[in-house]
């Protein structure tokens, strides 16, 4: 895997870690973090050899948020980079990976929308969410469009209206996190959670989420088309194919829940 | 030609302009219902699914007030006259802001399914508008809905073999005149689905002021023999009768990815750095199953989505539809890749890469 200049990328077998590397500004978002992204996805699409890409912070922090200090008051801001900010963030949220979003500490804004990208989100319990854009003046990005997916509309309007401090256990009573664990366990709660996703059929996964993506604004008679489109390039994959050869031999339904208990 | 394009790498043929035409009357799917008194609920169903609002058609004047039964004889003149009608005028628009008329034409390349002509269409075309008496011309008929990226490409290869000229590529469907009204819920699909429409695109190496203009970059063709049978042609009442195949979406659906991927993957390319998709309007079916085959959003599809549903499946001419929105809308930028996709009888699946 390539180096960058950001980001800290490793991998162990199938799973990728990438964490947000810039220890003089606790993991603050610049624009040499957003190209690095940008690119780092361009690459993880195409290697075979990853299946699962966790996203992490460094130095027990996720991240403090934008970075204000790329801006410049010589020229008057322009939206561009920001634009490149979502272009990147759609790629995340679209990427034929699973992805895992794994956080330590502070989850400030770009951060939280990070968050909100991720087919998994787990935390430690001193981890914290916050998006203070409005606060200070701005938008938190796309979280406005994607945050109330996840929460509700009251609960979203709290968090972005308001720029309260979420602690990890209310997040995850939220609906926003999946699992909060004790900070010395992290550690091996990532490790388990990343490995009970394995193995998983990527097709399967990638036309769900974009189904579940795009539930919230469609009407069940244009749904019900795209749903048999997908389920019809499901079940005539490879892996759907095994499905049935396996069903079809003797006894293998008892095998298949005995495997599914294992699980 | 190195390796396995289909296209000469060094051919600089591109899109120069396009021009559209349609019937002058235009008709909701409610109003067509109300024309046949139509009660039965399936078929009023299967006209008012959501997906099409209007089509512009060529429908015979009711007759105190039943809709007369066209003879196979009515409907073969008026494929003829309604082509004659139509397909001057989109030639016109796409040759009028080049400056151009029909005598500046050297290749024509006429296209339709919904009339058998001899003469061909071609040769009515040259002595309706004055092309020159010396035109190479190939009408291509009976090849369906993906026939408009055939003939593109029997335009391309004129248009790069003999650089400076011009190919002029017709498609001109006049559906109406291939509809059986039997009440039956096959002739109602059809019936509900297809409408007339004309599109024409010229086609040349010369790239005169150098304005914002496609390159054609390659084609890749696909059939999938063992669906022969699911689109074709039956007789009925001694009338021309589309037959689709209800599993036709999915059989789309499922090949679509083998030749795009062909398509791209030679030029080292990925479905993401496609800009632009200009997707055959075969129906919602077939779309959804595009969508989700190869990935690709309802944005990308935006124009075969309102193609839909503004004009109906124009057969071959509906992705040069799709183009000529995108022309209009402004939002293509120089270095902007895009495919076009067409599926229809074959089964066929054909495909071109388009460079800005």
């Amino acid at each position: 895997m390539k180096t960058y200049e950001t980001l800290k990328v490793t991998q162990e077998g199938q799973v990728l870690t990438v964490r947000l590397h810039r220890p003089e500004s606790k993991n603050a978002i610049n624009m040499r973090m957003v190209y690095d992204l940008m690119d780092l996805v361009d690459v993880v699409t195409d290697a075979s050899d990853v299946s699962v890409v966790v996203f992490r912070g460094s130095n027990g922090c996720f991240t403090s948020g934008i970075d204000l200090k790329d801006f410049s008051l010589e020229k008057p801001p322009d939206i561009y980079g920001l634009q490149k900010w979502e272009n990147m963030c759609r790629q995340v949220e679209k990427l034929n990976k699973f992805t895992v979003a794994a956080v330590e500490g502070e989850c400030i804004g770009g951060g939280v929308q990070l968050v909100l990208l991720c087919d998994a989100r787990i935390a430690e319990k001193k981890a914290v969410f916050q998006l203070n854009e409005v606060k200070l003046g701005f938008l938190p990005g796309m979280a406005v469009f994607r945050l109330a997916k996840y929460v509700g509309l009251g609960r979203a309007k709290n968090l972005i209206l308001t720029g309260r401090r979420l602690k990890a256990e209310e997040a995850l009573q939220w609906g926003l996190l999946d699992t909060v664990s004790e900070a010395v366990s992290f550690e091996d709660c990532v490790h388990t959670m990343v490995h009970r996703l394995l193995p998983f059929h990527p097709e399967a996964l990638e036309l769900s989420r974009r189904l579940l993506n795009e539930c919230y604004a469609v009407e069940y008679e244009d749904f019900i088309g795209r749903f048999l489109a997908a389920q019809h390039r499901a079940i005539n994959s490879e892996a759907f194919r095994q499905l049935i050869v396996e069903a079809s031999k003797p006894k293998s339904a008892a095998k298949a829940l005995v495997g599914q208990e294992g699980r | 030609m190195t390796g396995t394009e289909k296209f000469p790498r060094s051919s600089g043929v591109r899109i120069l302009s396009v021009g559209t035409a349609n019937p002058p009357r235009k008709y909701t799917q409610q109003e067509v219902l109300d024309l046949y008194r139509e009660k039965d609920w399936k078929i009023r169903s299967i006209f008012l699914g959501g997906h099409i609002e209007t089509r512009h058609l060529y429908l015979p004047e009711p007759n105190n007030g039943t809709m007369p039964d066209e003879t196979p004889q009515e409907l073969i003149e008026k494929h003829l006259r309604g082509s004659l009608e139509i397909g001057p005028q989109a030639i016109e628009e796409c040759l009028e802001p080049l400056g151009l008329a029909p005598y500046d034409i050297d290749y024509l390349c006429c296209i339709s399914t919904t009339g058998f002509l001899c003469p061909g269409l071609s040769a009515h075309l040259v002595k309706a508008m004055g092309f020159r008496e010396n035109v190479q011309r190939a009408d291509i008929l009976g090849m369906g809905c993906n026939a408009g990226l055939n003939g593109l490409q029997a335009a391309a290869h004129f248009a790069h073999a003999y650089p400076g000229k011009r190919a002029l590529l017709v498609c001109i469907e006049i559906c109406s005149a291939a509809y059986v009204y039997n009440r039956t819920l096959n002739t109602a699909v059809v019936n509900s689905l297809f409408g007339d429409g004309a599109a024409a695109v010229l086609l040349s190496t010369d790239h005169g002021d150098g304005a914002l203009a496609p390159r054609i970059v390659d084609f890749e063709s696909h059939i999938i023999p063992q669906a022969i049978r699911a689109m074709r042609f039956d007789l009925e009442d001694n009338k021309w009768s589309f037959y689709l195949d209800r599993d036709i979406p999915y059989v789309i659906g499922l090949n679509v990815r083998k030749p795009v991927a062909r398509l791209l993957g030679r030029h080292q390319l990925k479905i993401r750095h496609i800009k632009h998709w200009l997707v055959h309007s075969g129906g919602k079916k077939v779309i959804d199953a595009i969508a989700y085959n190869l990935g690709i959003t309802r944005h990308d599809l935006r124009h075969t989505i309102s193609i839909l549903r503004h004009y109906g499946n124009l057969s071959s001419a509906s992705f040069l539809f799709s183009y000529k929105e995108l022309c209009r809308e402004q939002v293509v930028a120089r270095g902007d890749l895009g495919v076009a996709v067409t599926m229809g009888p074959g089964t066929t699946i054909e495909t071109a890469l388009l460079e800005w």
